[in-house]
């Protein structure tokens, strides 16, 4: 197999903005300071001071799907070689195939949502993703509407098949509250216990608020630059190791995929392509940071990248192996549950500083690889981060 | 908040006025006989652009189901459930369980839908085969 974008590129900074500062801020009525574009470029400002780069040292630039591409390059100054407009997990790997065929050496991706100030619906009649996930509007004449319902009808049939428990699914929250209440700058910093999330109402059950990602503002920035340019740029760049891929499209807006094989093929196609691009397996991981905008995302992905067998993960989430200082640390900031909801920018940049070492009472001790992962509506993505 | 909306594609059209005539109808490949769901201008199996619409019996089978304790709906006040089912012609379709929903798992239920009133529209939803 090739090596395809095996450390063809490392990040060398990263940025994000204060979001606990900002939701407190807001939650006592006071107005948003930014938009979208203003924390996007807030973010932007402290990942090029983060790389020590200057702002002409940027050929490429990816821009985040929740702000308009040319504003965010006009407003930053940015006239760039190569761009685009991407989510989180494609515009790293979209930054990584740029820059291995020469079209950019240095990629700036930013991103700003101001989704808790500009009231965005994740359900409902106007339901956010609906252009692009027909499943997410199709079944409204039933009631049925946004994206933890669609969760929740998945992990319904999946703790029916596999016996996890609603307790077994609380570890995920309680684990990542307890990592959030060592990470100052997370949004949710209280810890809770098991019983407290069992107490927790419904949103739609089977799923409680605790398995539910907050609704934030903030943004994230990242600078990822060829491989030769990143070692000289800084001494301890972050290296993409593997990256990999997987759509599963059919049957997807009649729930197909989701409720009969729970999107493992999806995962476990994936972790074939990224493990062997990284030379490394699911054993060498330090930490995983796993898109998590419900909890229910996290026990999918242990199975599907073979950190348990399937069905496995009730009793993995039980014996606290995902905790800090268990043996694979999950979304060690407090993930999109308890730190911010940045739709997985901010997992990138939790990446990053895990590996330098800076996250202080939460760190991962010799952390040597950190896997990332996303699963949204059976589109898998995966990239595998070290040194 | 606003009420819910169909969404009637080109292609949802049939189905819709099947619906209103409370017998579903679904569009099925004239070539290889695949159900195409949600309606489709091409089938996904041997890309025939050529189609049927035929009734269904309305009987299925339940893969799973949800209860929305949150409102997003103006015409849907909680709480409500939606279900899952596995049409005996093989999709996989949203509707309501109308009976309440019982205590035990409703996975494996059969189910036979019915056409009933809502919110000046005509829509489906599920009776259970044998009583709870």
């Amino acid at each position: 197999m090739s090596k395809g974008l095996h450390k063809v590129a490392g990040v060398v900074g990263v940025g994000d903005t204060d979001w606990r500062a900002d939701y407190a801020a807001q939650r006592k009525g006071e107005p948003a300071r930014f938009d979208g574009i203003g924390l996007a470029s807030l973010a932007f400002k402290r990942a090029l001071a983060d790389s020590g780069l200057k702002r002409d040292d940027i050929d490429g630039l990816i821009v985040g799907p929740t702000t308009p591409y040319e504003r965010m390059g006009e407003v930053l100054g940015l006239d760039t070689r190569w761009g685009g407009q991407a989510d989180a997990m494609l515009g790293v790997i979209q930054a990584c195939m740029a820059i291995k065929s020469g079209l950019a050496e240095v990629v700036a991706l930013v991103y700003g949502n101001n989704q808790r100030s500009g009231k965005v619906n994740y359900g409902g009649s106007n339901a956010a993703g609906g252009q692009s996930f027909l499943s997410y509007v199709y079944h409204a004449p039933w009631g049925f509407t946004s994206q933890g319902a669609l969760y929740a009808m998945m992990f319904q049939r999946y703790m029916e098949e596999t016996g996890l428990t609603s307790a077994q699914l609380g570890q995920v929250a309680v684990a990542q509250r307890e990592a959030a209440s060592l990470n100052p700058g997370a949004v949710m910093q209280e810890r809770i216990t098991t019983q407290d999330y069992l107490d927790s109402r419904f949103v739609c059950e089977p799923l409680h608020l605790f398995d539910y990602c907050l609704i934030n503002d903030g943004g994230v920035a990242l600078i990822i630059a060829e491989a030769e340019r990143a070692k000289s740029i800084r001494p301890d760049p972050v290296m993409i190791h593997g990256v990999g891929r997987y759509d599963l499209n059919s049957g997807a807006t009649s729930l197909e995929p989701r409720l009969t094989d729970y999107y493992l093929p999806a995962q476990q196609k994936v972790a074939e392509q990224v493990f062997n691009m990284a030379g490394v397996g699911p054993e060498d991981m330090s930490s995983a940071q796993v898109y998590d905008s419900f909890s229910c995302h996290i026990p999918l992905a242990l199975e599907g990248y073979g950190y348990c067998p399937p069905g496995g993960a009730g009793q993995f989430l039980e014996e606290g192996h995902h905790r800090l200082g268990g043996r694979l640390p999950v979304n060690t900031s407090g993930g999109h549950l308890s730190e911010s909801y940045m739709q997985g920018w901010a997992h990138q940049v939790e990446a990053v500083r895990q590996l330098r070492g800076q996250c202080g009472a939460r760190q991962v001790p010799g952390c040597n690889y950190v896997h990332y992962s996303s699963d949204v509506a059976g589109k898998a993505v995966s990239i595998i981060y070290g040194r | 908040m606003g009420k819910s909306i169909p969404i009637q594609a080109l292609t949802d059209l049939p189905m819709w006025q099947s619906i209103e005539e409370g017998a579903l109808k679904l569009q099925f490949c004239s070539d290889c006989d695949t159900c195409r769901y949600p309606p489709a201008p091409i089938c996904p199996s041997c890309l025939s652009m050529d189609s049927e619409w035929r009734p269904v019996t309305g009987e299925g089978t339940v893969m799973s189901w949800v209860i929305f304790h949150r409102k997003y709906f103006d015409d849907f006040p909680p709480p409500y459930n939606a279900m899952a089912v596995r049409l005996d012609e093989g999709p996989i379709i949203v509707t309501n369980l109308l009976d309440p929903v019982p205590g035990s798992s409703l996975i494996g239920r059969r189910i036979k839908l019915e056409y009933v009133d809502h919110d000046g529209r005509k829509q489906h939803g599920a009776r259970l085969k044998e009583a709870d």
